[in-house]
């Protein structure tokens, strides 16, 4: 404890000299940007900006990713009230309760309880994160390959069933990124795998590459090919941004429940922010004096899942920093910077680089406290990056895809591949796979392939050594879980649902 | 959750992509085939996770391919700036993709500025943007903008071309 809060102040030490502050502001700012703006998001801001941090020192980097990170949630949720279109998924229910707010002229209080509570839940799961991180990072010291092996697969499994509808078209999207990782020079028996007989293709397909081309140039084909022709009602900021008596009484209570309740299930190998907010949704409707108010803008039905959403997005880094495993596309990508870096986040970064480590979680205060400064009175300004015609938002999301990619080393072949990827993003996109399995498999693909062979290696080629020790026997019977659960449920709702039509027609 | 509408007529577009898969799992799994291994070291050689992906890929794409004869249809994603009761529309994918197979032939030899420029223009008209007068100085702009930033300041390398840069 005592340990923690010194580290913490040595890390604030870090966070706050001028250059950092500086950092954290760049960072904070672009992801406010890049979360309001649609067609670009945190995971693709972040992937777009590792060539140009390559020469960066690494703690500067990852102070700014982080407030990219956490500013890209603050953004997300004023589109999401201001336009009555829900973007990323975590957003949808504040789209429902903060829309019809907006609606009502009740857009101010919306957007600062939304705010306020992403203030306040970020800091609560920041402080939980500072704590937790430690003794879970001590925890994970205790783990073999194998047990490494068996957490990437329920992180697989678990991503897998959580994004998107089909878990089919999850498994698929996950495999395709798996196998996306494999192409190149084996590391260990340095034979070529999948090159085509390139010279390219024997370092691998870039991690930069396959982000960029998913996330911009596919969503960029996406959307052009069923394009909303008519222009977006923005709905005016109307009320005061100083909540009432009575909307403070309501809202704190929400932030704080969200918090308690977005940081575990961000934490866990289930991340992502979406289940999170629903539960959050769920419960303040249950809890609510004024149930009848909710989907007509219940201001509880957004400080609940506003703060649920920020307090997952923390709990998101606690498995990427103590154990390296990322639940999101946002944190995959941030492992792949750490790489870049030389660094492999885990048990071992608490020790071997814990400037960067403390200075890091920090810079999570500092940037929280900033994106509260920068959301309230500001407001305004941000909102006008709604109003940019979208053909040239757009064709500028391309240009800079194009140049974060044609950067990295002036290669034609790498453009070539960055279209080739963003038309399969495209297809994915049509019809129903989601892009983050494919991104998260093939970032944490390698690091499972690693541990797998690191734990046969140590068994001579046993294979139940993946289920005799108790703990990676544990995690896959979980991971099995992961997969079966929800196939079960399925097959069960659609049984009792043709129980009710038949008797709907017996009847 | 991904029951289409239509449950008896094949969408084809769902066929070809559930193919794809198959094809793709074929692509993994020949090549995994194809490493050479010692015997020794097989079980912890390079083979492992190329088999395992090509298999996983051809369950898959059976999976779908089976999904897709019965009329199952993927439901496509939800994003701003979507209409999302309209039908994917070819036409500005194609325009797009046009402009990117250019602008991968043009970059080495226009330069990046130049090059860029056009995309911005291409992407735009794929978005039906049409006034040429409109996106060519905004485009322009942007591109120099942006190279003048990556090499003056960043010491990243972008080709001049044909500019006096």
């Amino acid at each position: 404890m005592i340990e923690t809060l010194e580290a913490l102040l040595h890390g604030f030490s870090i966070a706050l000299t001028w250059q950092n502050l500086l950092w954290a502001f760049l960072g904070v700012t672009l992801g406010t940007v890049v979360g309001i703006l649609p067609g670009i998001g945190p995971a693709l801001t972040v992937a777009l900006l590792l060539p140009v941090t390559f020469k960066l020192d690494p703690i500067a980097s990852f102070i700014m990713f982080a407030g990219i990170y956490y500013g890209g949630m603050y953004g997300g949720s004023t589109t999401s009230i201001l336009l009555n279109t829900p973007g990323e998924s975590a957003s949808i229910i504040t789209a429902i309760e903060g829309n019809q707010m907006a609606r009502r002229g009740r857009g101010a209080a919306a957007l600062a309880t939304a705010a306020i509570g992403s203030f306040v839940a970020g800091t609560i799961a920041t402080a939980l994160l500072t704590f937790l991180a430690p003794p879970l990072a001590r925890l994970g010291l205790a783990f073999g390959p194998a047990d490494y092996f068996a957490l990437m697969v329920l992180a697989f499994t678990t991503v897998t069933a959580v994004l998107g509808s089909s878990l089919l078209r999850g498994l698929t999207s996950l495999f395709f990124g798996i196998g996306l990782g494999l192409v190149g020079i084996d590391l260990q028996s340095g034979q070529a795998r999948y090159t085509l007989g390139t010279l390219e293709l024997l370092d691998g397909i870039s991690v930069i590459i396959v982000a960029v081309g998913l996330f911009a140039v596919g969503e960029t084909l996406y959307v052009a090919s069923r394009y909303r022709r008519a222009p977006q009602d923005v709905e005016a900021i109307k009320g005061s941004i100083w909540m009432s008596r009575e909307e403070w009484a309501r809202s704190w209570r929400p932030w704080i429940r969200g918090a308690l309740l977005g940081f575990p299930l961000g934490g866990l190998p289930a991340g992502g922010a979406e289940i999170p907010t629903f539960l959050s949704y769920g419960l303040e409707k249950r809890l609510s004096r004024k149930p009848e108010e909710f989907g007509k803008g219940a201001i509880e039905g957004v400080a609940g899942p506003e703060a649920a959403n920020n307090a997952a997005a923390a709990g998101v880094l606690v498995p990427l920093l103590t154990l390296g495993i990322p639940t999101s596309a946002t944190a995959a990508i941030m492992l792949a910077a750490f790489q870049q870096f030389g660094l492999q986040p885990g048990p071992l970064l608490f020790t071997r680089a814990p400037d960067l480590v403390w200075g890091l979680i920090a810079s999570l205060y500092v940037g929280n406290f900033m994106l509260l400064v920068l959301n309230l009175p500001l407001v305004g300004i941000w909102v006008r990056l709604l109003t940019i015609p979208r053909p040239l938002l757009y064709a500028g999301i391309l240009v800079f895809a194009t140049l974060g990619v044609y950067s990295l080393g002036n290669s034609v072949v790498d453009l070539i591949t960055l279209y080739a990827i963003g038309f399969v993003g495209f297809l994915m996109r049509r019809f129903g796979f989601p892009v983050a399995p494919a991104v998260i498999g093939m970032i944490l693909g390698p690091l499972a392939e690693q541990q797998f062979r690191r734990a046969l290696s140590i068994s001579q080629g046993d294979y139940s050594v993946f289920f005799t020790r108790p703990l990676s026997l544990t995690l896959l019977i979980v991971a099995a879980l992961a997969l079966v659960v929800p196939v079960l449920l399925d097959v069960r709702a659609k049984r009792a649902q043709a129980r009710r039509e038949g008797a709907a027609q017996a009847g | 959750m991904e029951l289409g509408a239509s449950r008896r007529r094949v969408p084809w577009g769902d066929l070809l992509v559930a193919l794809g898969v198959l094809a793709l799992g074929g692509f993994f799994l020949q090549g995994a085939l194809a490493l050479r291994v010692l015997p020794s070291y097989a079980r912890i050689g390079p083979r492992f996770f190329p088999i395992l992906v090509g298999v996983a890929l051809l369950v898959c794409g059976v999976a779908l391919v089976a999904q897709a004869l019965r009329g199952v249809r993927g439901v496509p994603e939800d994003a701003e700036d979507i209409d999302a009761g309209a039908q994917a529309d070819w036409v500005p994918v194609a325009v797009i993709g046009a402009t990117l197979a250019l602008h991968a032939l043009l970059v080495g030899r226009l330069g990046f500025v130049l090059s860029t420029t056009l995309l911005f223009m291409g992407v735009a008209l794929g978005f039906d943007e049409r006034r040429v007068w409109r996106t060519a100085p905004v485009g322009l702009a942007l591109s120099l903008a942006v190279y003048l930033a990556f090499t003056k300041l960043l010491g990243l390398r972008l080709p001049a071309g044909v500019l006096p840069l």
